[in-house]
């Protein structure tokens, strides 16, 4: 089993004349998480969206414990089944309950009987702590505990690996702690998760490995101290003191 | 009054419940209408329930006699006598134009549903369904049914388990043309509803695994049937008054029945005001029965009208 969990090989995307994502490599083993920082429109969403081919790369591969999931022949609904995700807005089912919203996946696409679904969805909705809010519609719930309901909504594939993508920026600040508190216990259980965020404190105690994307190219990578301590360039020093300012 | 109105009212205050908060006089009269409606068929298809088939409830001069005793009001006890003699004969063109009507809204929304979505999310099905909706809603509904009718001769091929069901065959001709078209003008309410349904959902949908039909069936639908409810109900309301058109295959419903009466007895505008009362009434009903699905399936959180 040395084989990683994702491996992302000189992957590229343009949308028109614009490089997006140019010939970008990594590769998470499982229980690792990784965080990718950058200013707006630097190739993070569409990073992550390539993974589980909601974008199409244009070049490069990608491979997901072991199998290429870029190529014609491959089953994106397969791939899916095992790539959780977590939008910035949510996008929860706005015409089901939370425990409709859980319980969809589960449902249609791992073919769960109506009870085992159901049970399911229940045990993922306490996990995040809503088990009282299982019959609220989203419109009747807070951000963060829409945002809980989104990570419950995922989980209950039994996703190998958990793509967020700015999970907490959409959330008053002041809900932004109980969204963090799930995704510390998601990491305490040994989820794989690949992270969009500009919340520097939860990156700095929780990712094994942070990526610095600019420019559609990863400037500089490492274990946290390294690039919050002794950053190699400039530009990803100025950009951690700004966003810190931001965030504090 | 006789009894059978009596027994209207008791259905008036059923209705009440049903309709959600409005202006009493509304519903009451909304209540006396469907009351008298639903009580005039069971006793004509009955065989004369209450009163001989095609009887009036309350006798004409009985009425006219009301009106000689307060002159004051002569004028309206007269209108009314004049109603109460030729409702009956109308009410069972009501009942056709209530039949072409549902049924054809009901199917053409079966077939809209698809259109739509091909519409919306088809590549080449979205030019075949570009196609119908631009031929059904670009020629006059009339031409429609007169190739469907005449052209077609399209009383020939009705089933022989379908045949006989209505005393004439022609209704079967207009369902089959007003579902047609309904469903053009429908899948185009529904496309736009389709269109305002956020992104984000069959993007979240498809995350999760759901191929584009399951999330189109599970995720999108289910919002945007929701949102082209109001438009849908235009669709209803006009479908009622261009039933009228069946007059011109010689389907007996409301129009073409006070069409036929009004060249009997000459008083043509007092039998189209009948008529126009009737529509008024199927119109009226239809928007308030409409308004309560509307409430009834709006999304918690979202406010009554969904959002
Ligand atoms: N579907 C798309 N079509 C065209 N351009 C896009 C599309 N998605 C993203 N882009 C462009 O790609 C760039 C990177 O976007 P994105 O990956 O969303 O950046 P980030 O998430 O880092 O803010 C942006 O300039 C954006 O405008
Ligand atoms: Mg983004």
């Amino acid at each position: 089993m040395s084989d990683p969990l994702l491996r992302v090989e000189r992957v590229s995307k343009s949308y028109g004349d614009e490089q997006v994502l140019r010939e970008i490599s990594f590769e998470m083993d499982r229980g690792d998480v990784t965080v990718l920082i950058g200013p707006s429109g630097s190739g993070k969403s569409t990073m992550l969206r390539c993974v589980n081919r909601l974008t199409e790369v244009d070049s490069g591969e990608i491979y997901l414990d072991g199998e290429r999931v870029t190529g014609p022949d491959v089953d994106v609904n397969e791939l899916r089944r095992q790539v959780g995700m977590v939008f910035q807005d949510f996008n929860l089912f706005a015409h089901l309950t939370a425990r409709g919203n859980v319980m969809l996946g589960p449902r249609q696409v791992l073919g769960l009987s109506k009870e085992e679904a159901r049970r399911r969805a229940d045990e993922q909705l306490a996990l995040v702590g809503l088990a009282d809010q299982a019959d609220s519609y989203p419109a009747e719930l807070s951000g963060g505990q829409k945002q809980r309901v989104g990570i419950a909504r995922a989980l209950a594939m039994e996703p190998k690996l958990m793509l967020f993508d700015e999970p907490t920026s959409a959330l008053d600040p002041e809900l932004i702690g109980e969204v963090l508190e799930v995704m510390r216990d998601l990491v305490e259980r040994g989820m794989t998760m690949l992270v969009v965020t500009h919340e520097m404190s939860f990156a700095r105690s929780v990712a094994s490995e942070i990526m610095f994307l600019d420019g559609g190219r990863i400037v500089e990578r490492g274990p946290p101290e390294q690039l919050f301590e002794r950053p190699e360039h400039d530009r990803t020093a100025t950009f951690l003191r700004r966003i810190t300012q931001l965030h504090s | 009054m006789s009894e059978p109105v009596a027994d209207a009212v008791r259905e008036g205050e059923t209705a009440t419940r049903t309709i959600p908060a409005g202006r009493p006089l509304v519903v009451l009269a909304g209540g006396l209408f469907w009351g008298w409606l639903l009580l005039r068929w069971l006793n004509d298809w009955l065989g004369g329930l209450f009163v001989p088939r095609g009887e009036p409830f309350v006798s004409p001069e009985a009425v006219e006699a009301l009106g000689a005793a307060v002159p004051a009001l002569r004028g309206l006890f007269d209108s009314t006598a004049f109603a109460v003699t030729y409702l009956p004969a109308l009410s069972a063109g009501v009942w056709l134009t209530i039949v072409l009507t549902a049924t054809s809204i009901a199917l053409g929304f079966v077939l809209a549903v698809p259109l739509s979505v091909a519409r919306v999310y088809g590549r080449w099905t979205s030019y075949l369904s570009l196609a119908y909706t631009e031929l059904l809603r670009g020629t006059p509904l009339l031409a429609q049914l007169f190739v469907i009718y005449y052209g077609l001769n399209f009383v020939q091929y009705v089933p022989p388990l379908l045949d006989g069901v209505f005393a004439n065959n022609a209704v079967w001709a207009a369902i089959v043309g007003f579902t047609l078209n309904s469903a053009a003008y429908q899948a185009e309410y529904i496309r736009s509803a389709l269109l305002s349904v956020e992104s984000g959902q069959l993007t979240a949908g498809r995350a999760i695994g759901l191929t584009k039909l399951q999330a189109i069936r599970y995720v999108v639908l289910p919002q945007g049937l929701r949102f082209a409810i109001p438009g849908w109900t235009n669709e209803l309301i006009y479908l009622i008054k261009y039933s009228s058109l069946a007059a011109f295959i010689t389907v007996p419903e409301l129009f073409q029945r006070t069409n036929a009466i009004a060249s009997d007895n000459f008083r043509y505008t007092a039998m189209f005001s009948l008529a126009a009362l009737l529509y008024l009434a199927l119109v009226i009903s239809a928007s308030r029965l409409m308004n309560a699905v509307e409430d009834r399936v709006a999304i918690p959180g979202l406010g009554a009208r969904g959002r």
